[in-house]
């Protein structure tokens, strides 16, 4: 099937739902494949393969909103979902967050989002999956994931959008051991870039070497934190969420009581949404309610400029679509950090009591309007004293409130690394990141 | 049961051909799930979905390498790509294999059952549902008086699993489990004193029956009005060492992350690390103490009703209670077919796939701390200065299941062997042996929370149930939310 037969069939499943009594219809169409080699232990735990068919339907009546999603084969697979949902609506209330479909806007198609060299290494990951093994051959023990993707989605609505568009991704990660150490580093994009895969597989080999030795415990207390992009795609994940207007109207969000225009970071920060960035992971044209994506920044030099919104939630908070529908659950398409002027070197000479924490997962919070969170330390981690790596820590775990680490940003790093890994989805480009004063804890017994 | 989900002609097929092909091993699985859920926020619904996910998984073992492929269409041709591609990936990669992937003997079942479903999902009108759901909202928000509730959302979901298991080793399973799941998630506002806020899932295995058991309304309204009382006079708790008593619904979230992940042998053996981790827990472990004679904890996927209920899993090997640790001493381990055979055991059906994408890896299903035989008085008696942590929002654990840390929800001081003060945001960061180590008493009553459980590249979910009883641990030093 090729992109514009995706798109028609979109058009053809709006049609079959107006002609049951919906008064607006959007369907989303994707066919999506990909291949992952995933290893443990240095050698190919499986390798997996998909081929996904997915139709994602969106109707509506006297403002009742109803959602469905099927991997159909046929179309009356589809009619028959329709039946059920129209029987459904019978019984339904007007959704609160009900807004009419928007009028389809121009849409300036990105290119580049296909890479035939991803397309071609779907053939036959073997030679890549071995050189990644290869540039980590050092190492006691390697795994880690390689995933490539080539998506067509297909967008039709009863306001008369229809739209195409394809797609390729890449991403690879791995976690080196050397002894009783560990490094990891990802990368994620729309395209297969051989030297950068490479690149991340020495970065965690590199971090793992530089980790060597009996790790040590350090007290809990504050301390200056130099988190690398791999934490910092973790936690603006997080915010990236919460940003969302609907996250906020839930009431999980540190922006539930914060006006845009704001000052909720320091100023040195500033995070934003890049969807027209071709070259970043989650890129796209359009949105889910057929508008068109735009780069935008959810904080600039430390003020809240915009939650994110789609229409319904745009209606209802008195502001305009950013083009960041997910048709009920506005979101992030791909984020990134602005760059420093700060190189790694430097970074650690302006610490004076801190932690390098080089990888983190489990970021849980207690209260998301307050933003009290916790997250852990895995793989490499120092303790730097006086601008000095002193030696590797372990078990440590930042506990603190998420307003306040923002806030305490001092410093980032002038490179940036585009990161995509289990813990960090959508992907996120990113500096090292140096903030003051952040609670470090540890276990007590 | 319907017979037409079953495709056992085609999943038959695809299996022969798989052989035909040069796999060792094949296996294919017809897995469905339907689905319908509806939220609401502050009693005012905000939409309602349905979904049909379903297709079919293979996997199979080609020159000791293993490929899995999946199709979400249900005919020859695409099931026939899907072997060819499960084996030739397979094959290509087979080269990098240092140790082939063989599987353990195992006494596979040819069965079908259901789990049992008192009163079915369409024995409720859709409206009557959403109606019930509001009055989560509408009770909860009546039942504070000192703050405001900033906004409750609440969600319920239905789900139906349907899966045809067909192996090359001569598996033949189909089975069907309903399954019903809610929740809400409030946030308290104080002018003064800031926020509060719970999220709460209730599931099982079953139908609406359980609806009746949960009784979510007044549920919501109960925590609401404890948690007003945590948020305006709660106090700062003392720091110990003292006696703490870890109410169920963190015990059971202990034992599932601190001995029922490490007990996962894939894990153990380094399959995860890049993901969900590795373990404390080395090969040649079991024997060795972790903690005292109330370290029992046991994970059963034949619990009637339970969230991860199960009979088979998924490569058809027969459930049965596996007993993770025993008494203080490391016992078992959750084990696959392929694990299995890495140790020189026998599966005990661990091998679940969240749907027809995944494939079957290592899971739990439902896990608990043996109960004891106090009452919960018993456990409060003689305790001159402690904490009671009956609920918990924050919490995580290192990446070998080692070093954890959950922050108290609803949460009070004991002082004389009573519950006196509320007490805010007491922090129990501890290792799994000092954990294991200070329980001193356990109670009767065990009681079971829903959770879905993450593992697995890409991440699969899927239902889990985790329990226990509460717990008294002794000389605990506890720290407080900065």
């Amino acid at each position: 099937m090729t992109c514009s037969e995706i798109s028609g069939v979109a058009e053809k499943l709006v049609q079959a739902i107006l002609k049951r009594g919906f008064e607006e219809a959007s369907a989303q169409v994707y066919r999506t494949k990909s291949v992952m080699v995933k290893f443990a232990n240095s050698e190919v735990s499986v390798v997996q393969r998909w081929d996904m068919f997915t139709v994602g339907l969106y109707m509506t009546k006297e403002g009742k909103i109803l959602l469905s999603e099927v991997h159909p084969t046929t179309f009356e697979q589809v009619d028959r979902l329709v039946d059920r949902a129209i029987s459904a609506s019978a019984q339904l209330k007007p959704s609160m967050l009900y807004a009419p479909l928007p009028e389809p806007a121009e849409i300036e198609k990105l290119e580049g989002l296909v890479d035939s060299n991803v397309l071609k290494t779907m053939e036959d990951p073997g030679p890549l999956a071995e050189s990644l093994l290869s540039e980590t051959s050092k190492a006691d023990r390697v795994a880690g994931a390689l995933t490539l993707t080539y998506t067509e989605k297909g967008l039709a609505n009863s306001r008369g959008a229809k739209l195409e568009e394809a797609y390729t991704g890449v991403e690879a990660y791995l976690r080196v051991f050397v002894g009783e150490s560990s490094g990891q580093w990802s990368y994620g994009s729309r395209r297969l870039a051989f030297d950068k895969a490479k690149q991340m597989a020495r970065t965690a080999l590199e971090l793992a070497e530089r980790a060597e030795g009996e790790p040590k415990q350090i007290e809990p207390g504050a301390y200056d934190v130099l988190l690398s992009p791999m934490v910092v795609g973790n936690l603006v994940n997080l915010v990236g969420m919460m940003s969302s207007a609907l996250a906020v109207l839930m009431g999980n969000s540190i922006f539930a009581r914060v006006e845009p225009g704001s000052k909720v970071a320091s100023e040195n920060f500033s995070l934003f949404d890049s969807p027209r960035n071709p070259d970043l992971l989650g890129s796209t044209s359009f949105d889910d309610e057929a508008q068109e994506t735009r780069n935008k920044a959810i904080i600039e030099n430390g003020v809240l400029k915009t939650l994110l919104h789609n229409s319904k939630t745009a209606a209802k908070f008195g502001a305009q679509s950013t083009g960041n529908a997910g048709v009920m659950f506005p979101h992030a398409w791909t984020l990134s950090v602005n760059a420093g002027d700060a190189s790694f070197d430097e970074l650690i000479e302006e610490m004076k009591r801190g932690v390098v924490i080089t990888n983190n997962w489990y970021t849980r919070l207690q209260n998301y309007v307050e933003g009290i969170f916790s997250t852990i330390a895995r793989d490499a981690a120092f303790y730097v004293e006086n601008g000095e790596v002193k030696y590797p820590v372990t078990r440590v775990r930042i506990a603190d409130r998420l307003p306040k680490l923002l806030s305490n940003i001092e410093l980032l790093g002038k490179e940036v690394y585009d990161i995509s890994w289990w813990e960090v989805n959508p992907a996120v480009r990113a500096p090292y990141i140096l903030a003051r004063n952040i609670g470090i804890s540890r276990p007590f017994v | 049961m319907d017979r037409g989900l079953v495709h056992e002609d085609l999943l038959q097929k695809g299996v022969n051909f798989a052989l035909h092909l040069g796999a060792v091993y094949a296996e294919a699985r017809y897995h469905r799930h339907t689905s319908s859920s509806f939220f609401a926020r502050n009693g005012e619904l905000v939409g309602y979905g349905e979904s049909i996910e379903e297709g079919i998984g293979v996997r199979v073992i080609v020159k000791g390498a293993l490929g899995f492929s999946a199709t979400s269409s249900l005919n020859w041709d695409s099931l026939r790509e899907a072997v060819e591609q499960a084996v030739k990936l397979a094959n290509v990669h087979s080269k990098f294999m240092k140790k082939p992937i063989q599987f353990s003997e195992a006494r596979l079942g040819k069965a079908k059952y259901e789990a049992l479903c008192v009163k079915p999902f369409d024995r409720m009108d859709l409206g009557e549902k959403i109606s019930y759901m509001a009055e989560v909202w509408d009770k909860a928000k009546d039942s504070v008086k000192e703050t405001k509730m900033m906004t409750l959302t609440a969600r319920y979901s239905e789900d139906v699993e349907e899966k045809t298991i067909i192996n090359s080793d001569g598996a033949f399973i189909v089975s069907r489990v309903p399954r019903l799941s809610v929740g809400y998630n409030f946030v308290l506002l104080h002018p003064q004193k800031g926020t509060i806020q719970r999220s709460q899932s209730f599931g099982g295995s079953g139908g609406l029956e359980q609806l009746d058991k949960w009784k979510v309304p007044e549920a919501a309204a109960e925590e609401a009005t404890k948690l007003e009382n945590v948020l305006v006079n709660g106090i700062e708790p003392p720091k110990g060492p003292l006696d703490v008593i870890v109410g169920s619904e963190i015990v059971g979230l202990i034992v599932h992350e601190s001995c029922g992940h490490p007990s996962e042998a894939d894990r153990i053996w380094g399959r995860e690390a890049a993901q969900a981790g590795m373990s404390f827990v080395k090969p040649g472990m079991i024997g060795e103490r972790i903690g005292g004679k109330y370290a029992t904890v046991i994970d059963d996927p034949t619990l009637p009703g339970s969230y991860g209920f199960y009979l088979y899993d998924d490569e058809g090997v027969p459930a049965r209670a596996r007993y993770l640790y025993k008494e203080g001493l490391i016992n078992e381990h959750l084990h696959n077919r392929w694990t299995a055979s890495l140790w020189g055991t026998t599966s005990n059906a661990a091998a679940r796939a969240m749907d027809h994408n995944s494939e079957p890896i290592i899971r739990m299903a439902n896990t608990y701390l043996a109960p004891g035989d106090h009452s919960f008085e018993e456990l409060l008696e003689g305790v001159k200065l402690g904490v009671y942590m009956k609920s918990y929002m924050e919490w995580n654990i290192d990446d070998i299941r080692w070093g954890q840390r959950y922050v108290g929800l609803e949460c009070y001081l004991i002082e004389k062997g009573e519950l006196t003060k509320p007490v805010r945001n007491p922090v129990l960061e501890v290792t799994t042996k000092s954990f294991y180590s200070s329980i001193e008493a356990a109670g009767k009553e065990l009681r079971f929370e829903p959770g879905t459980c993450g593992k697995g590249e890409p991440s699969q979910g899927v239902p889990v149930w985790f329990g226990g009883p509460d717990v008294k641990l002794r000389n605990i030093p506890l720290g407080v939310v900065g």
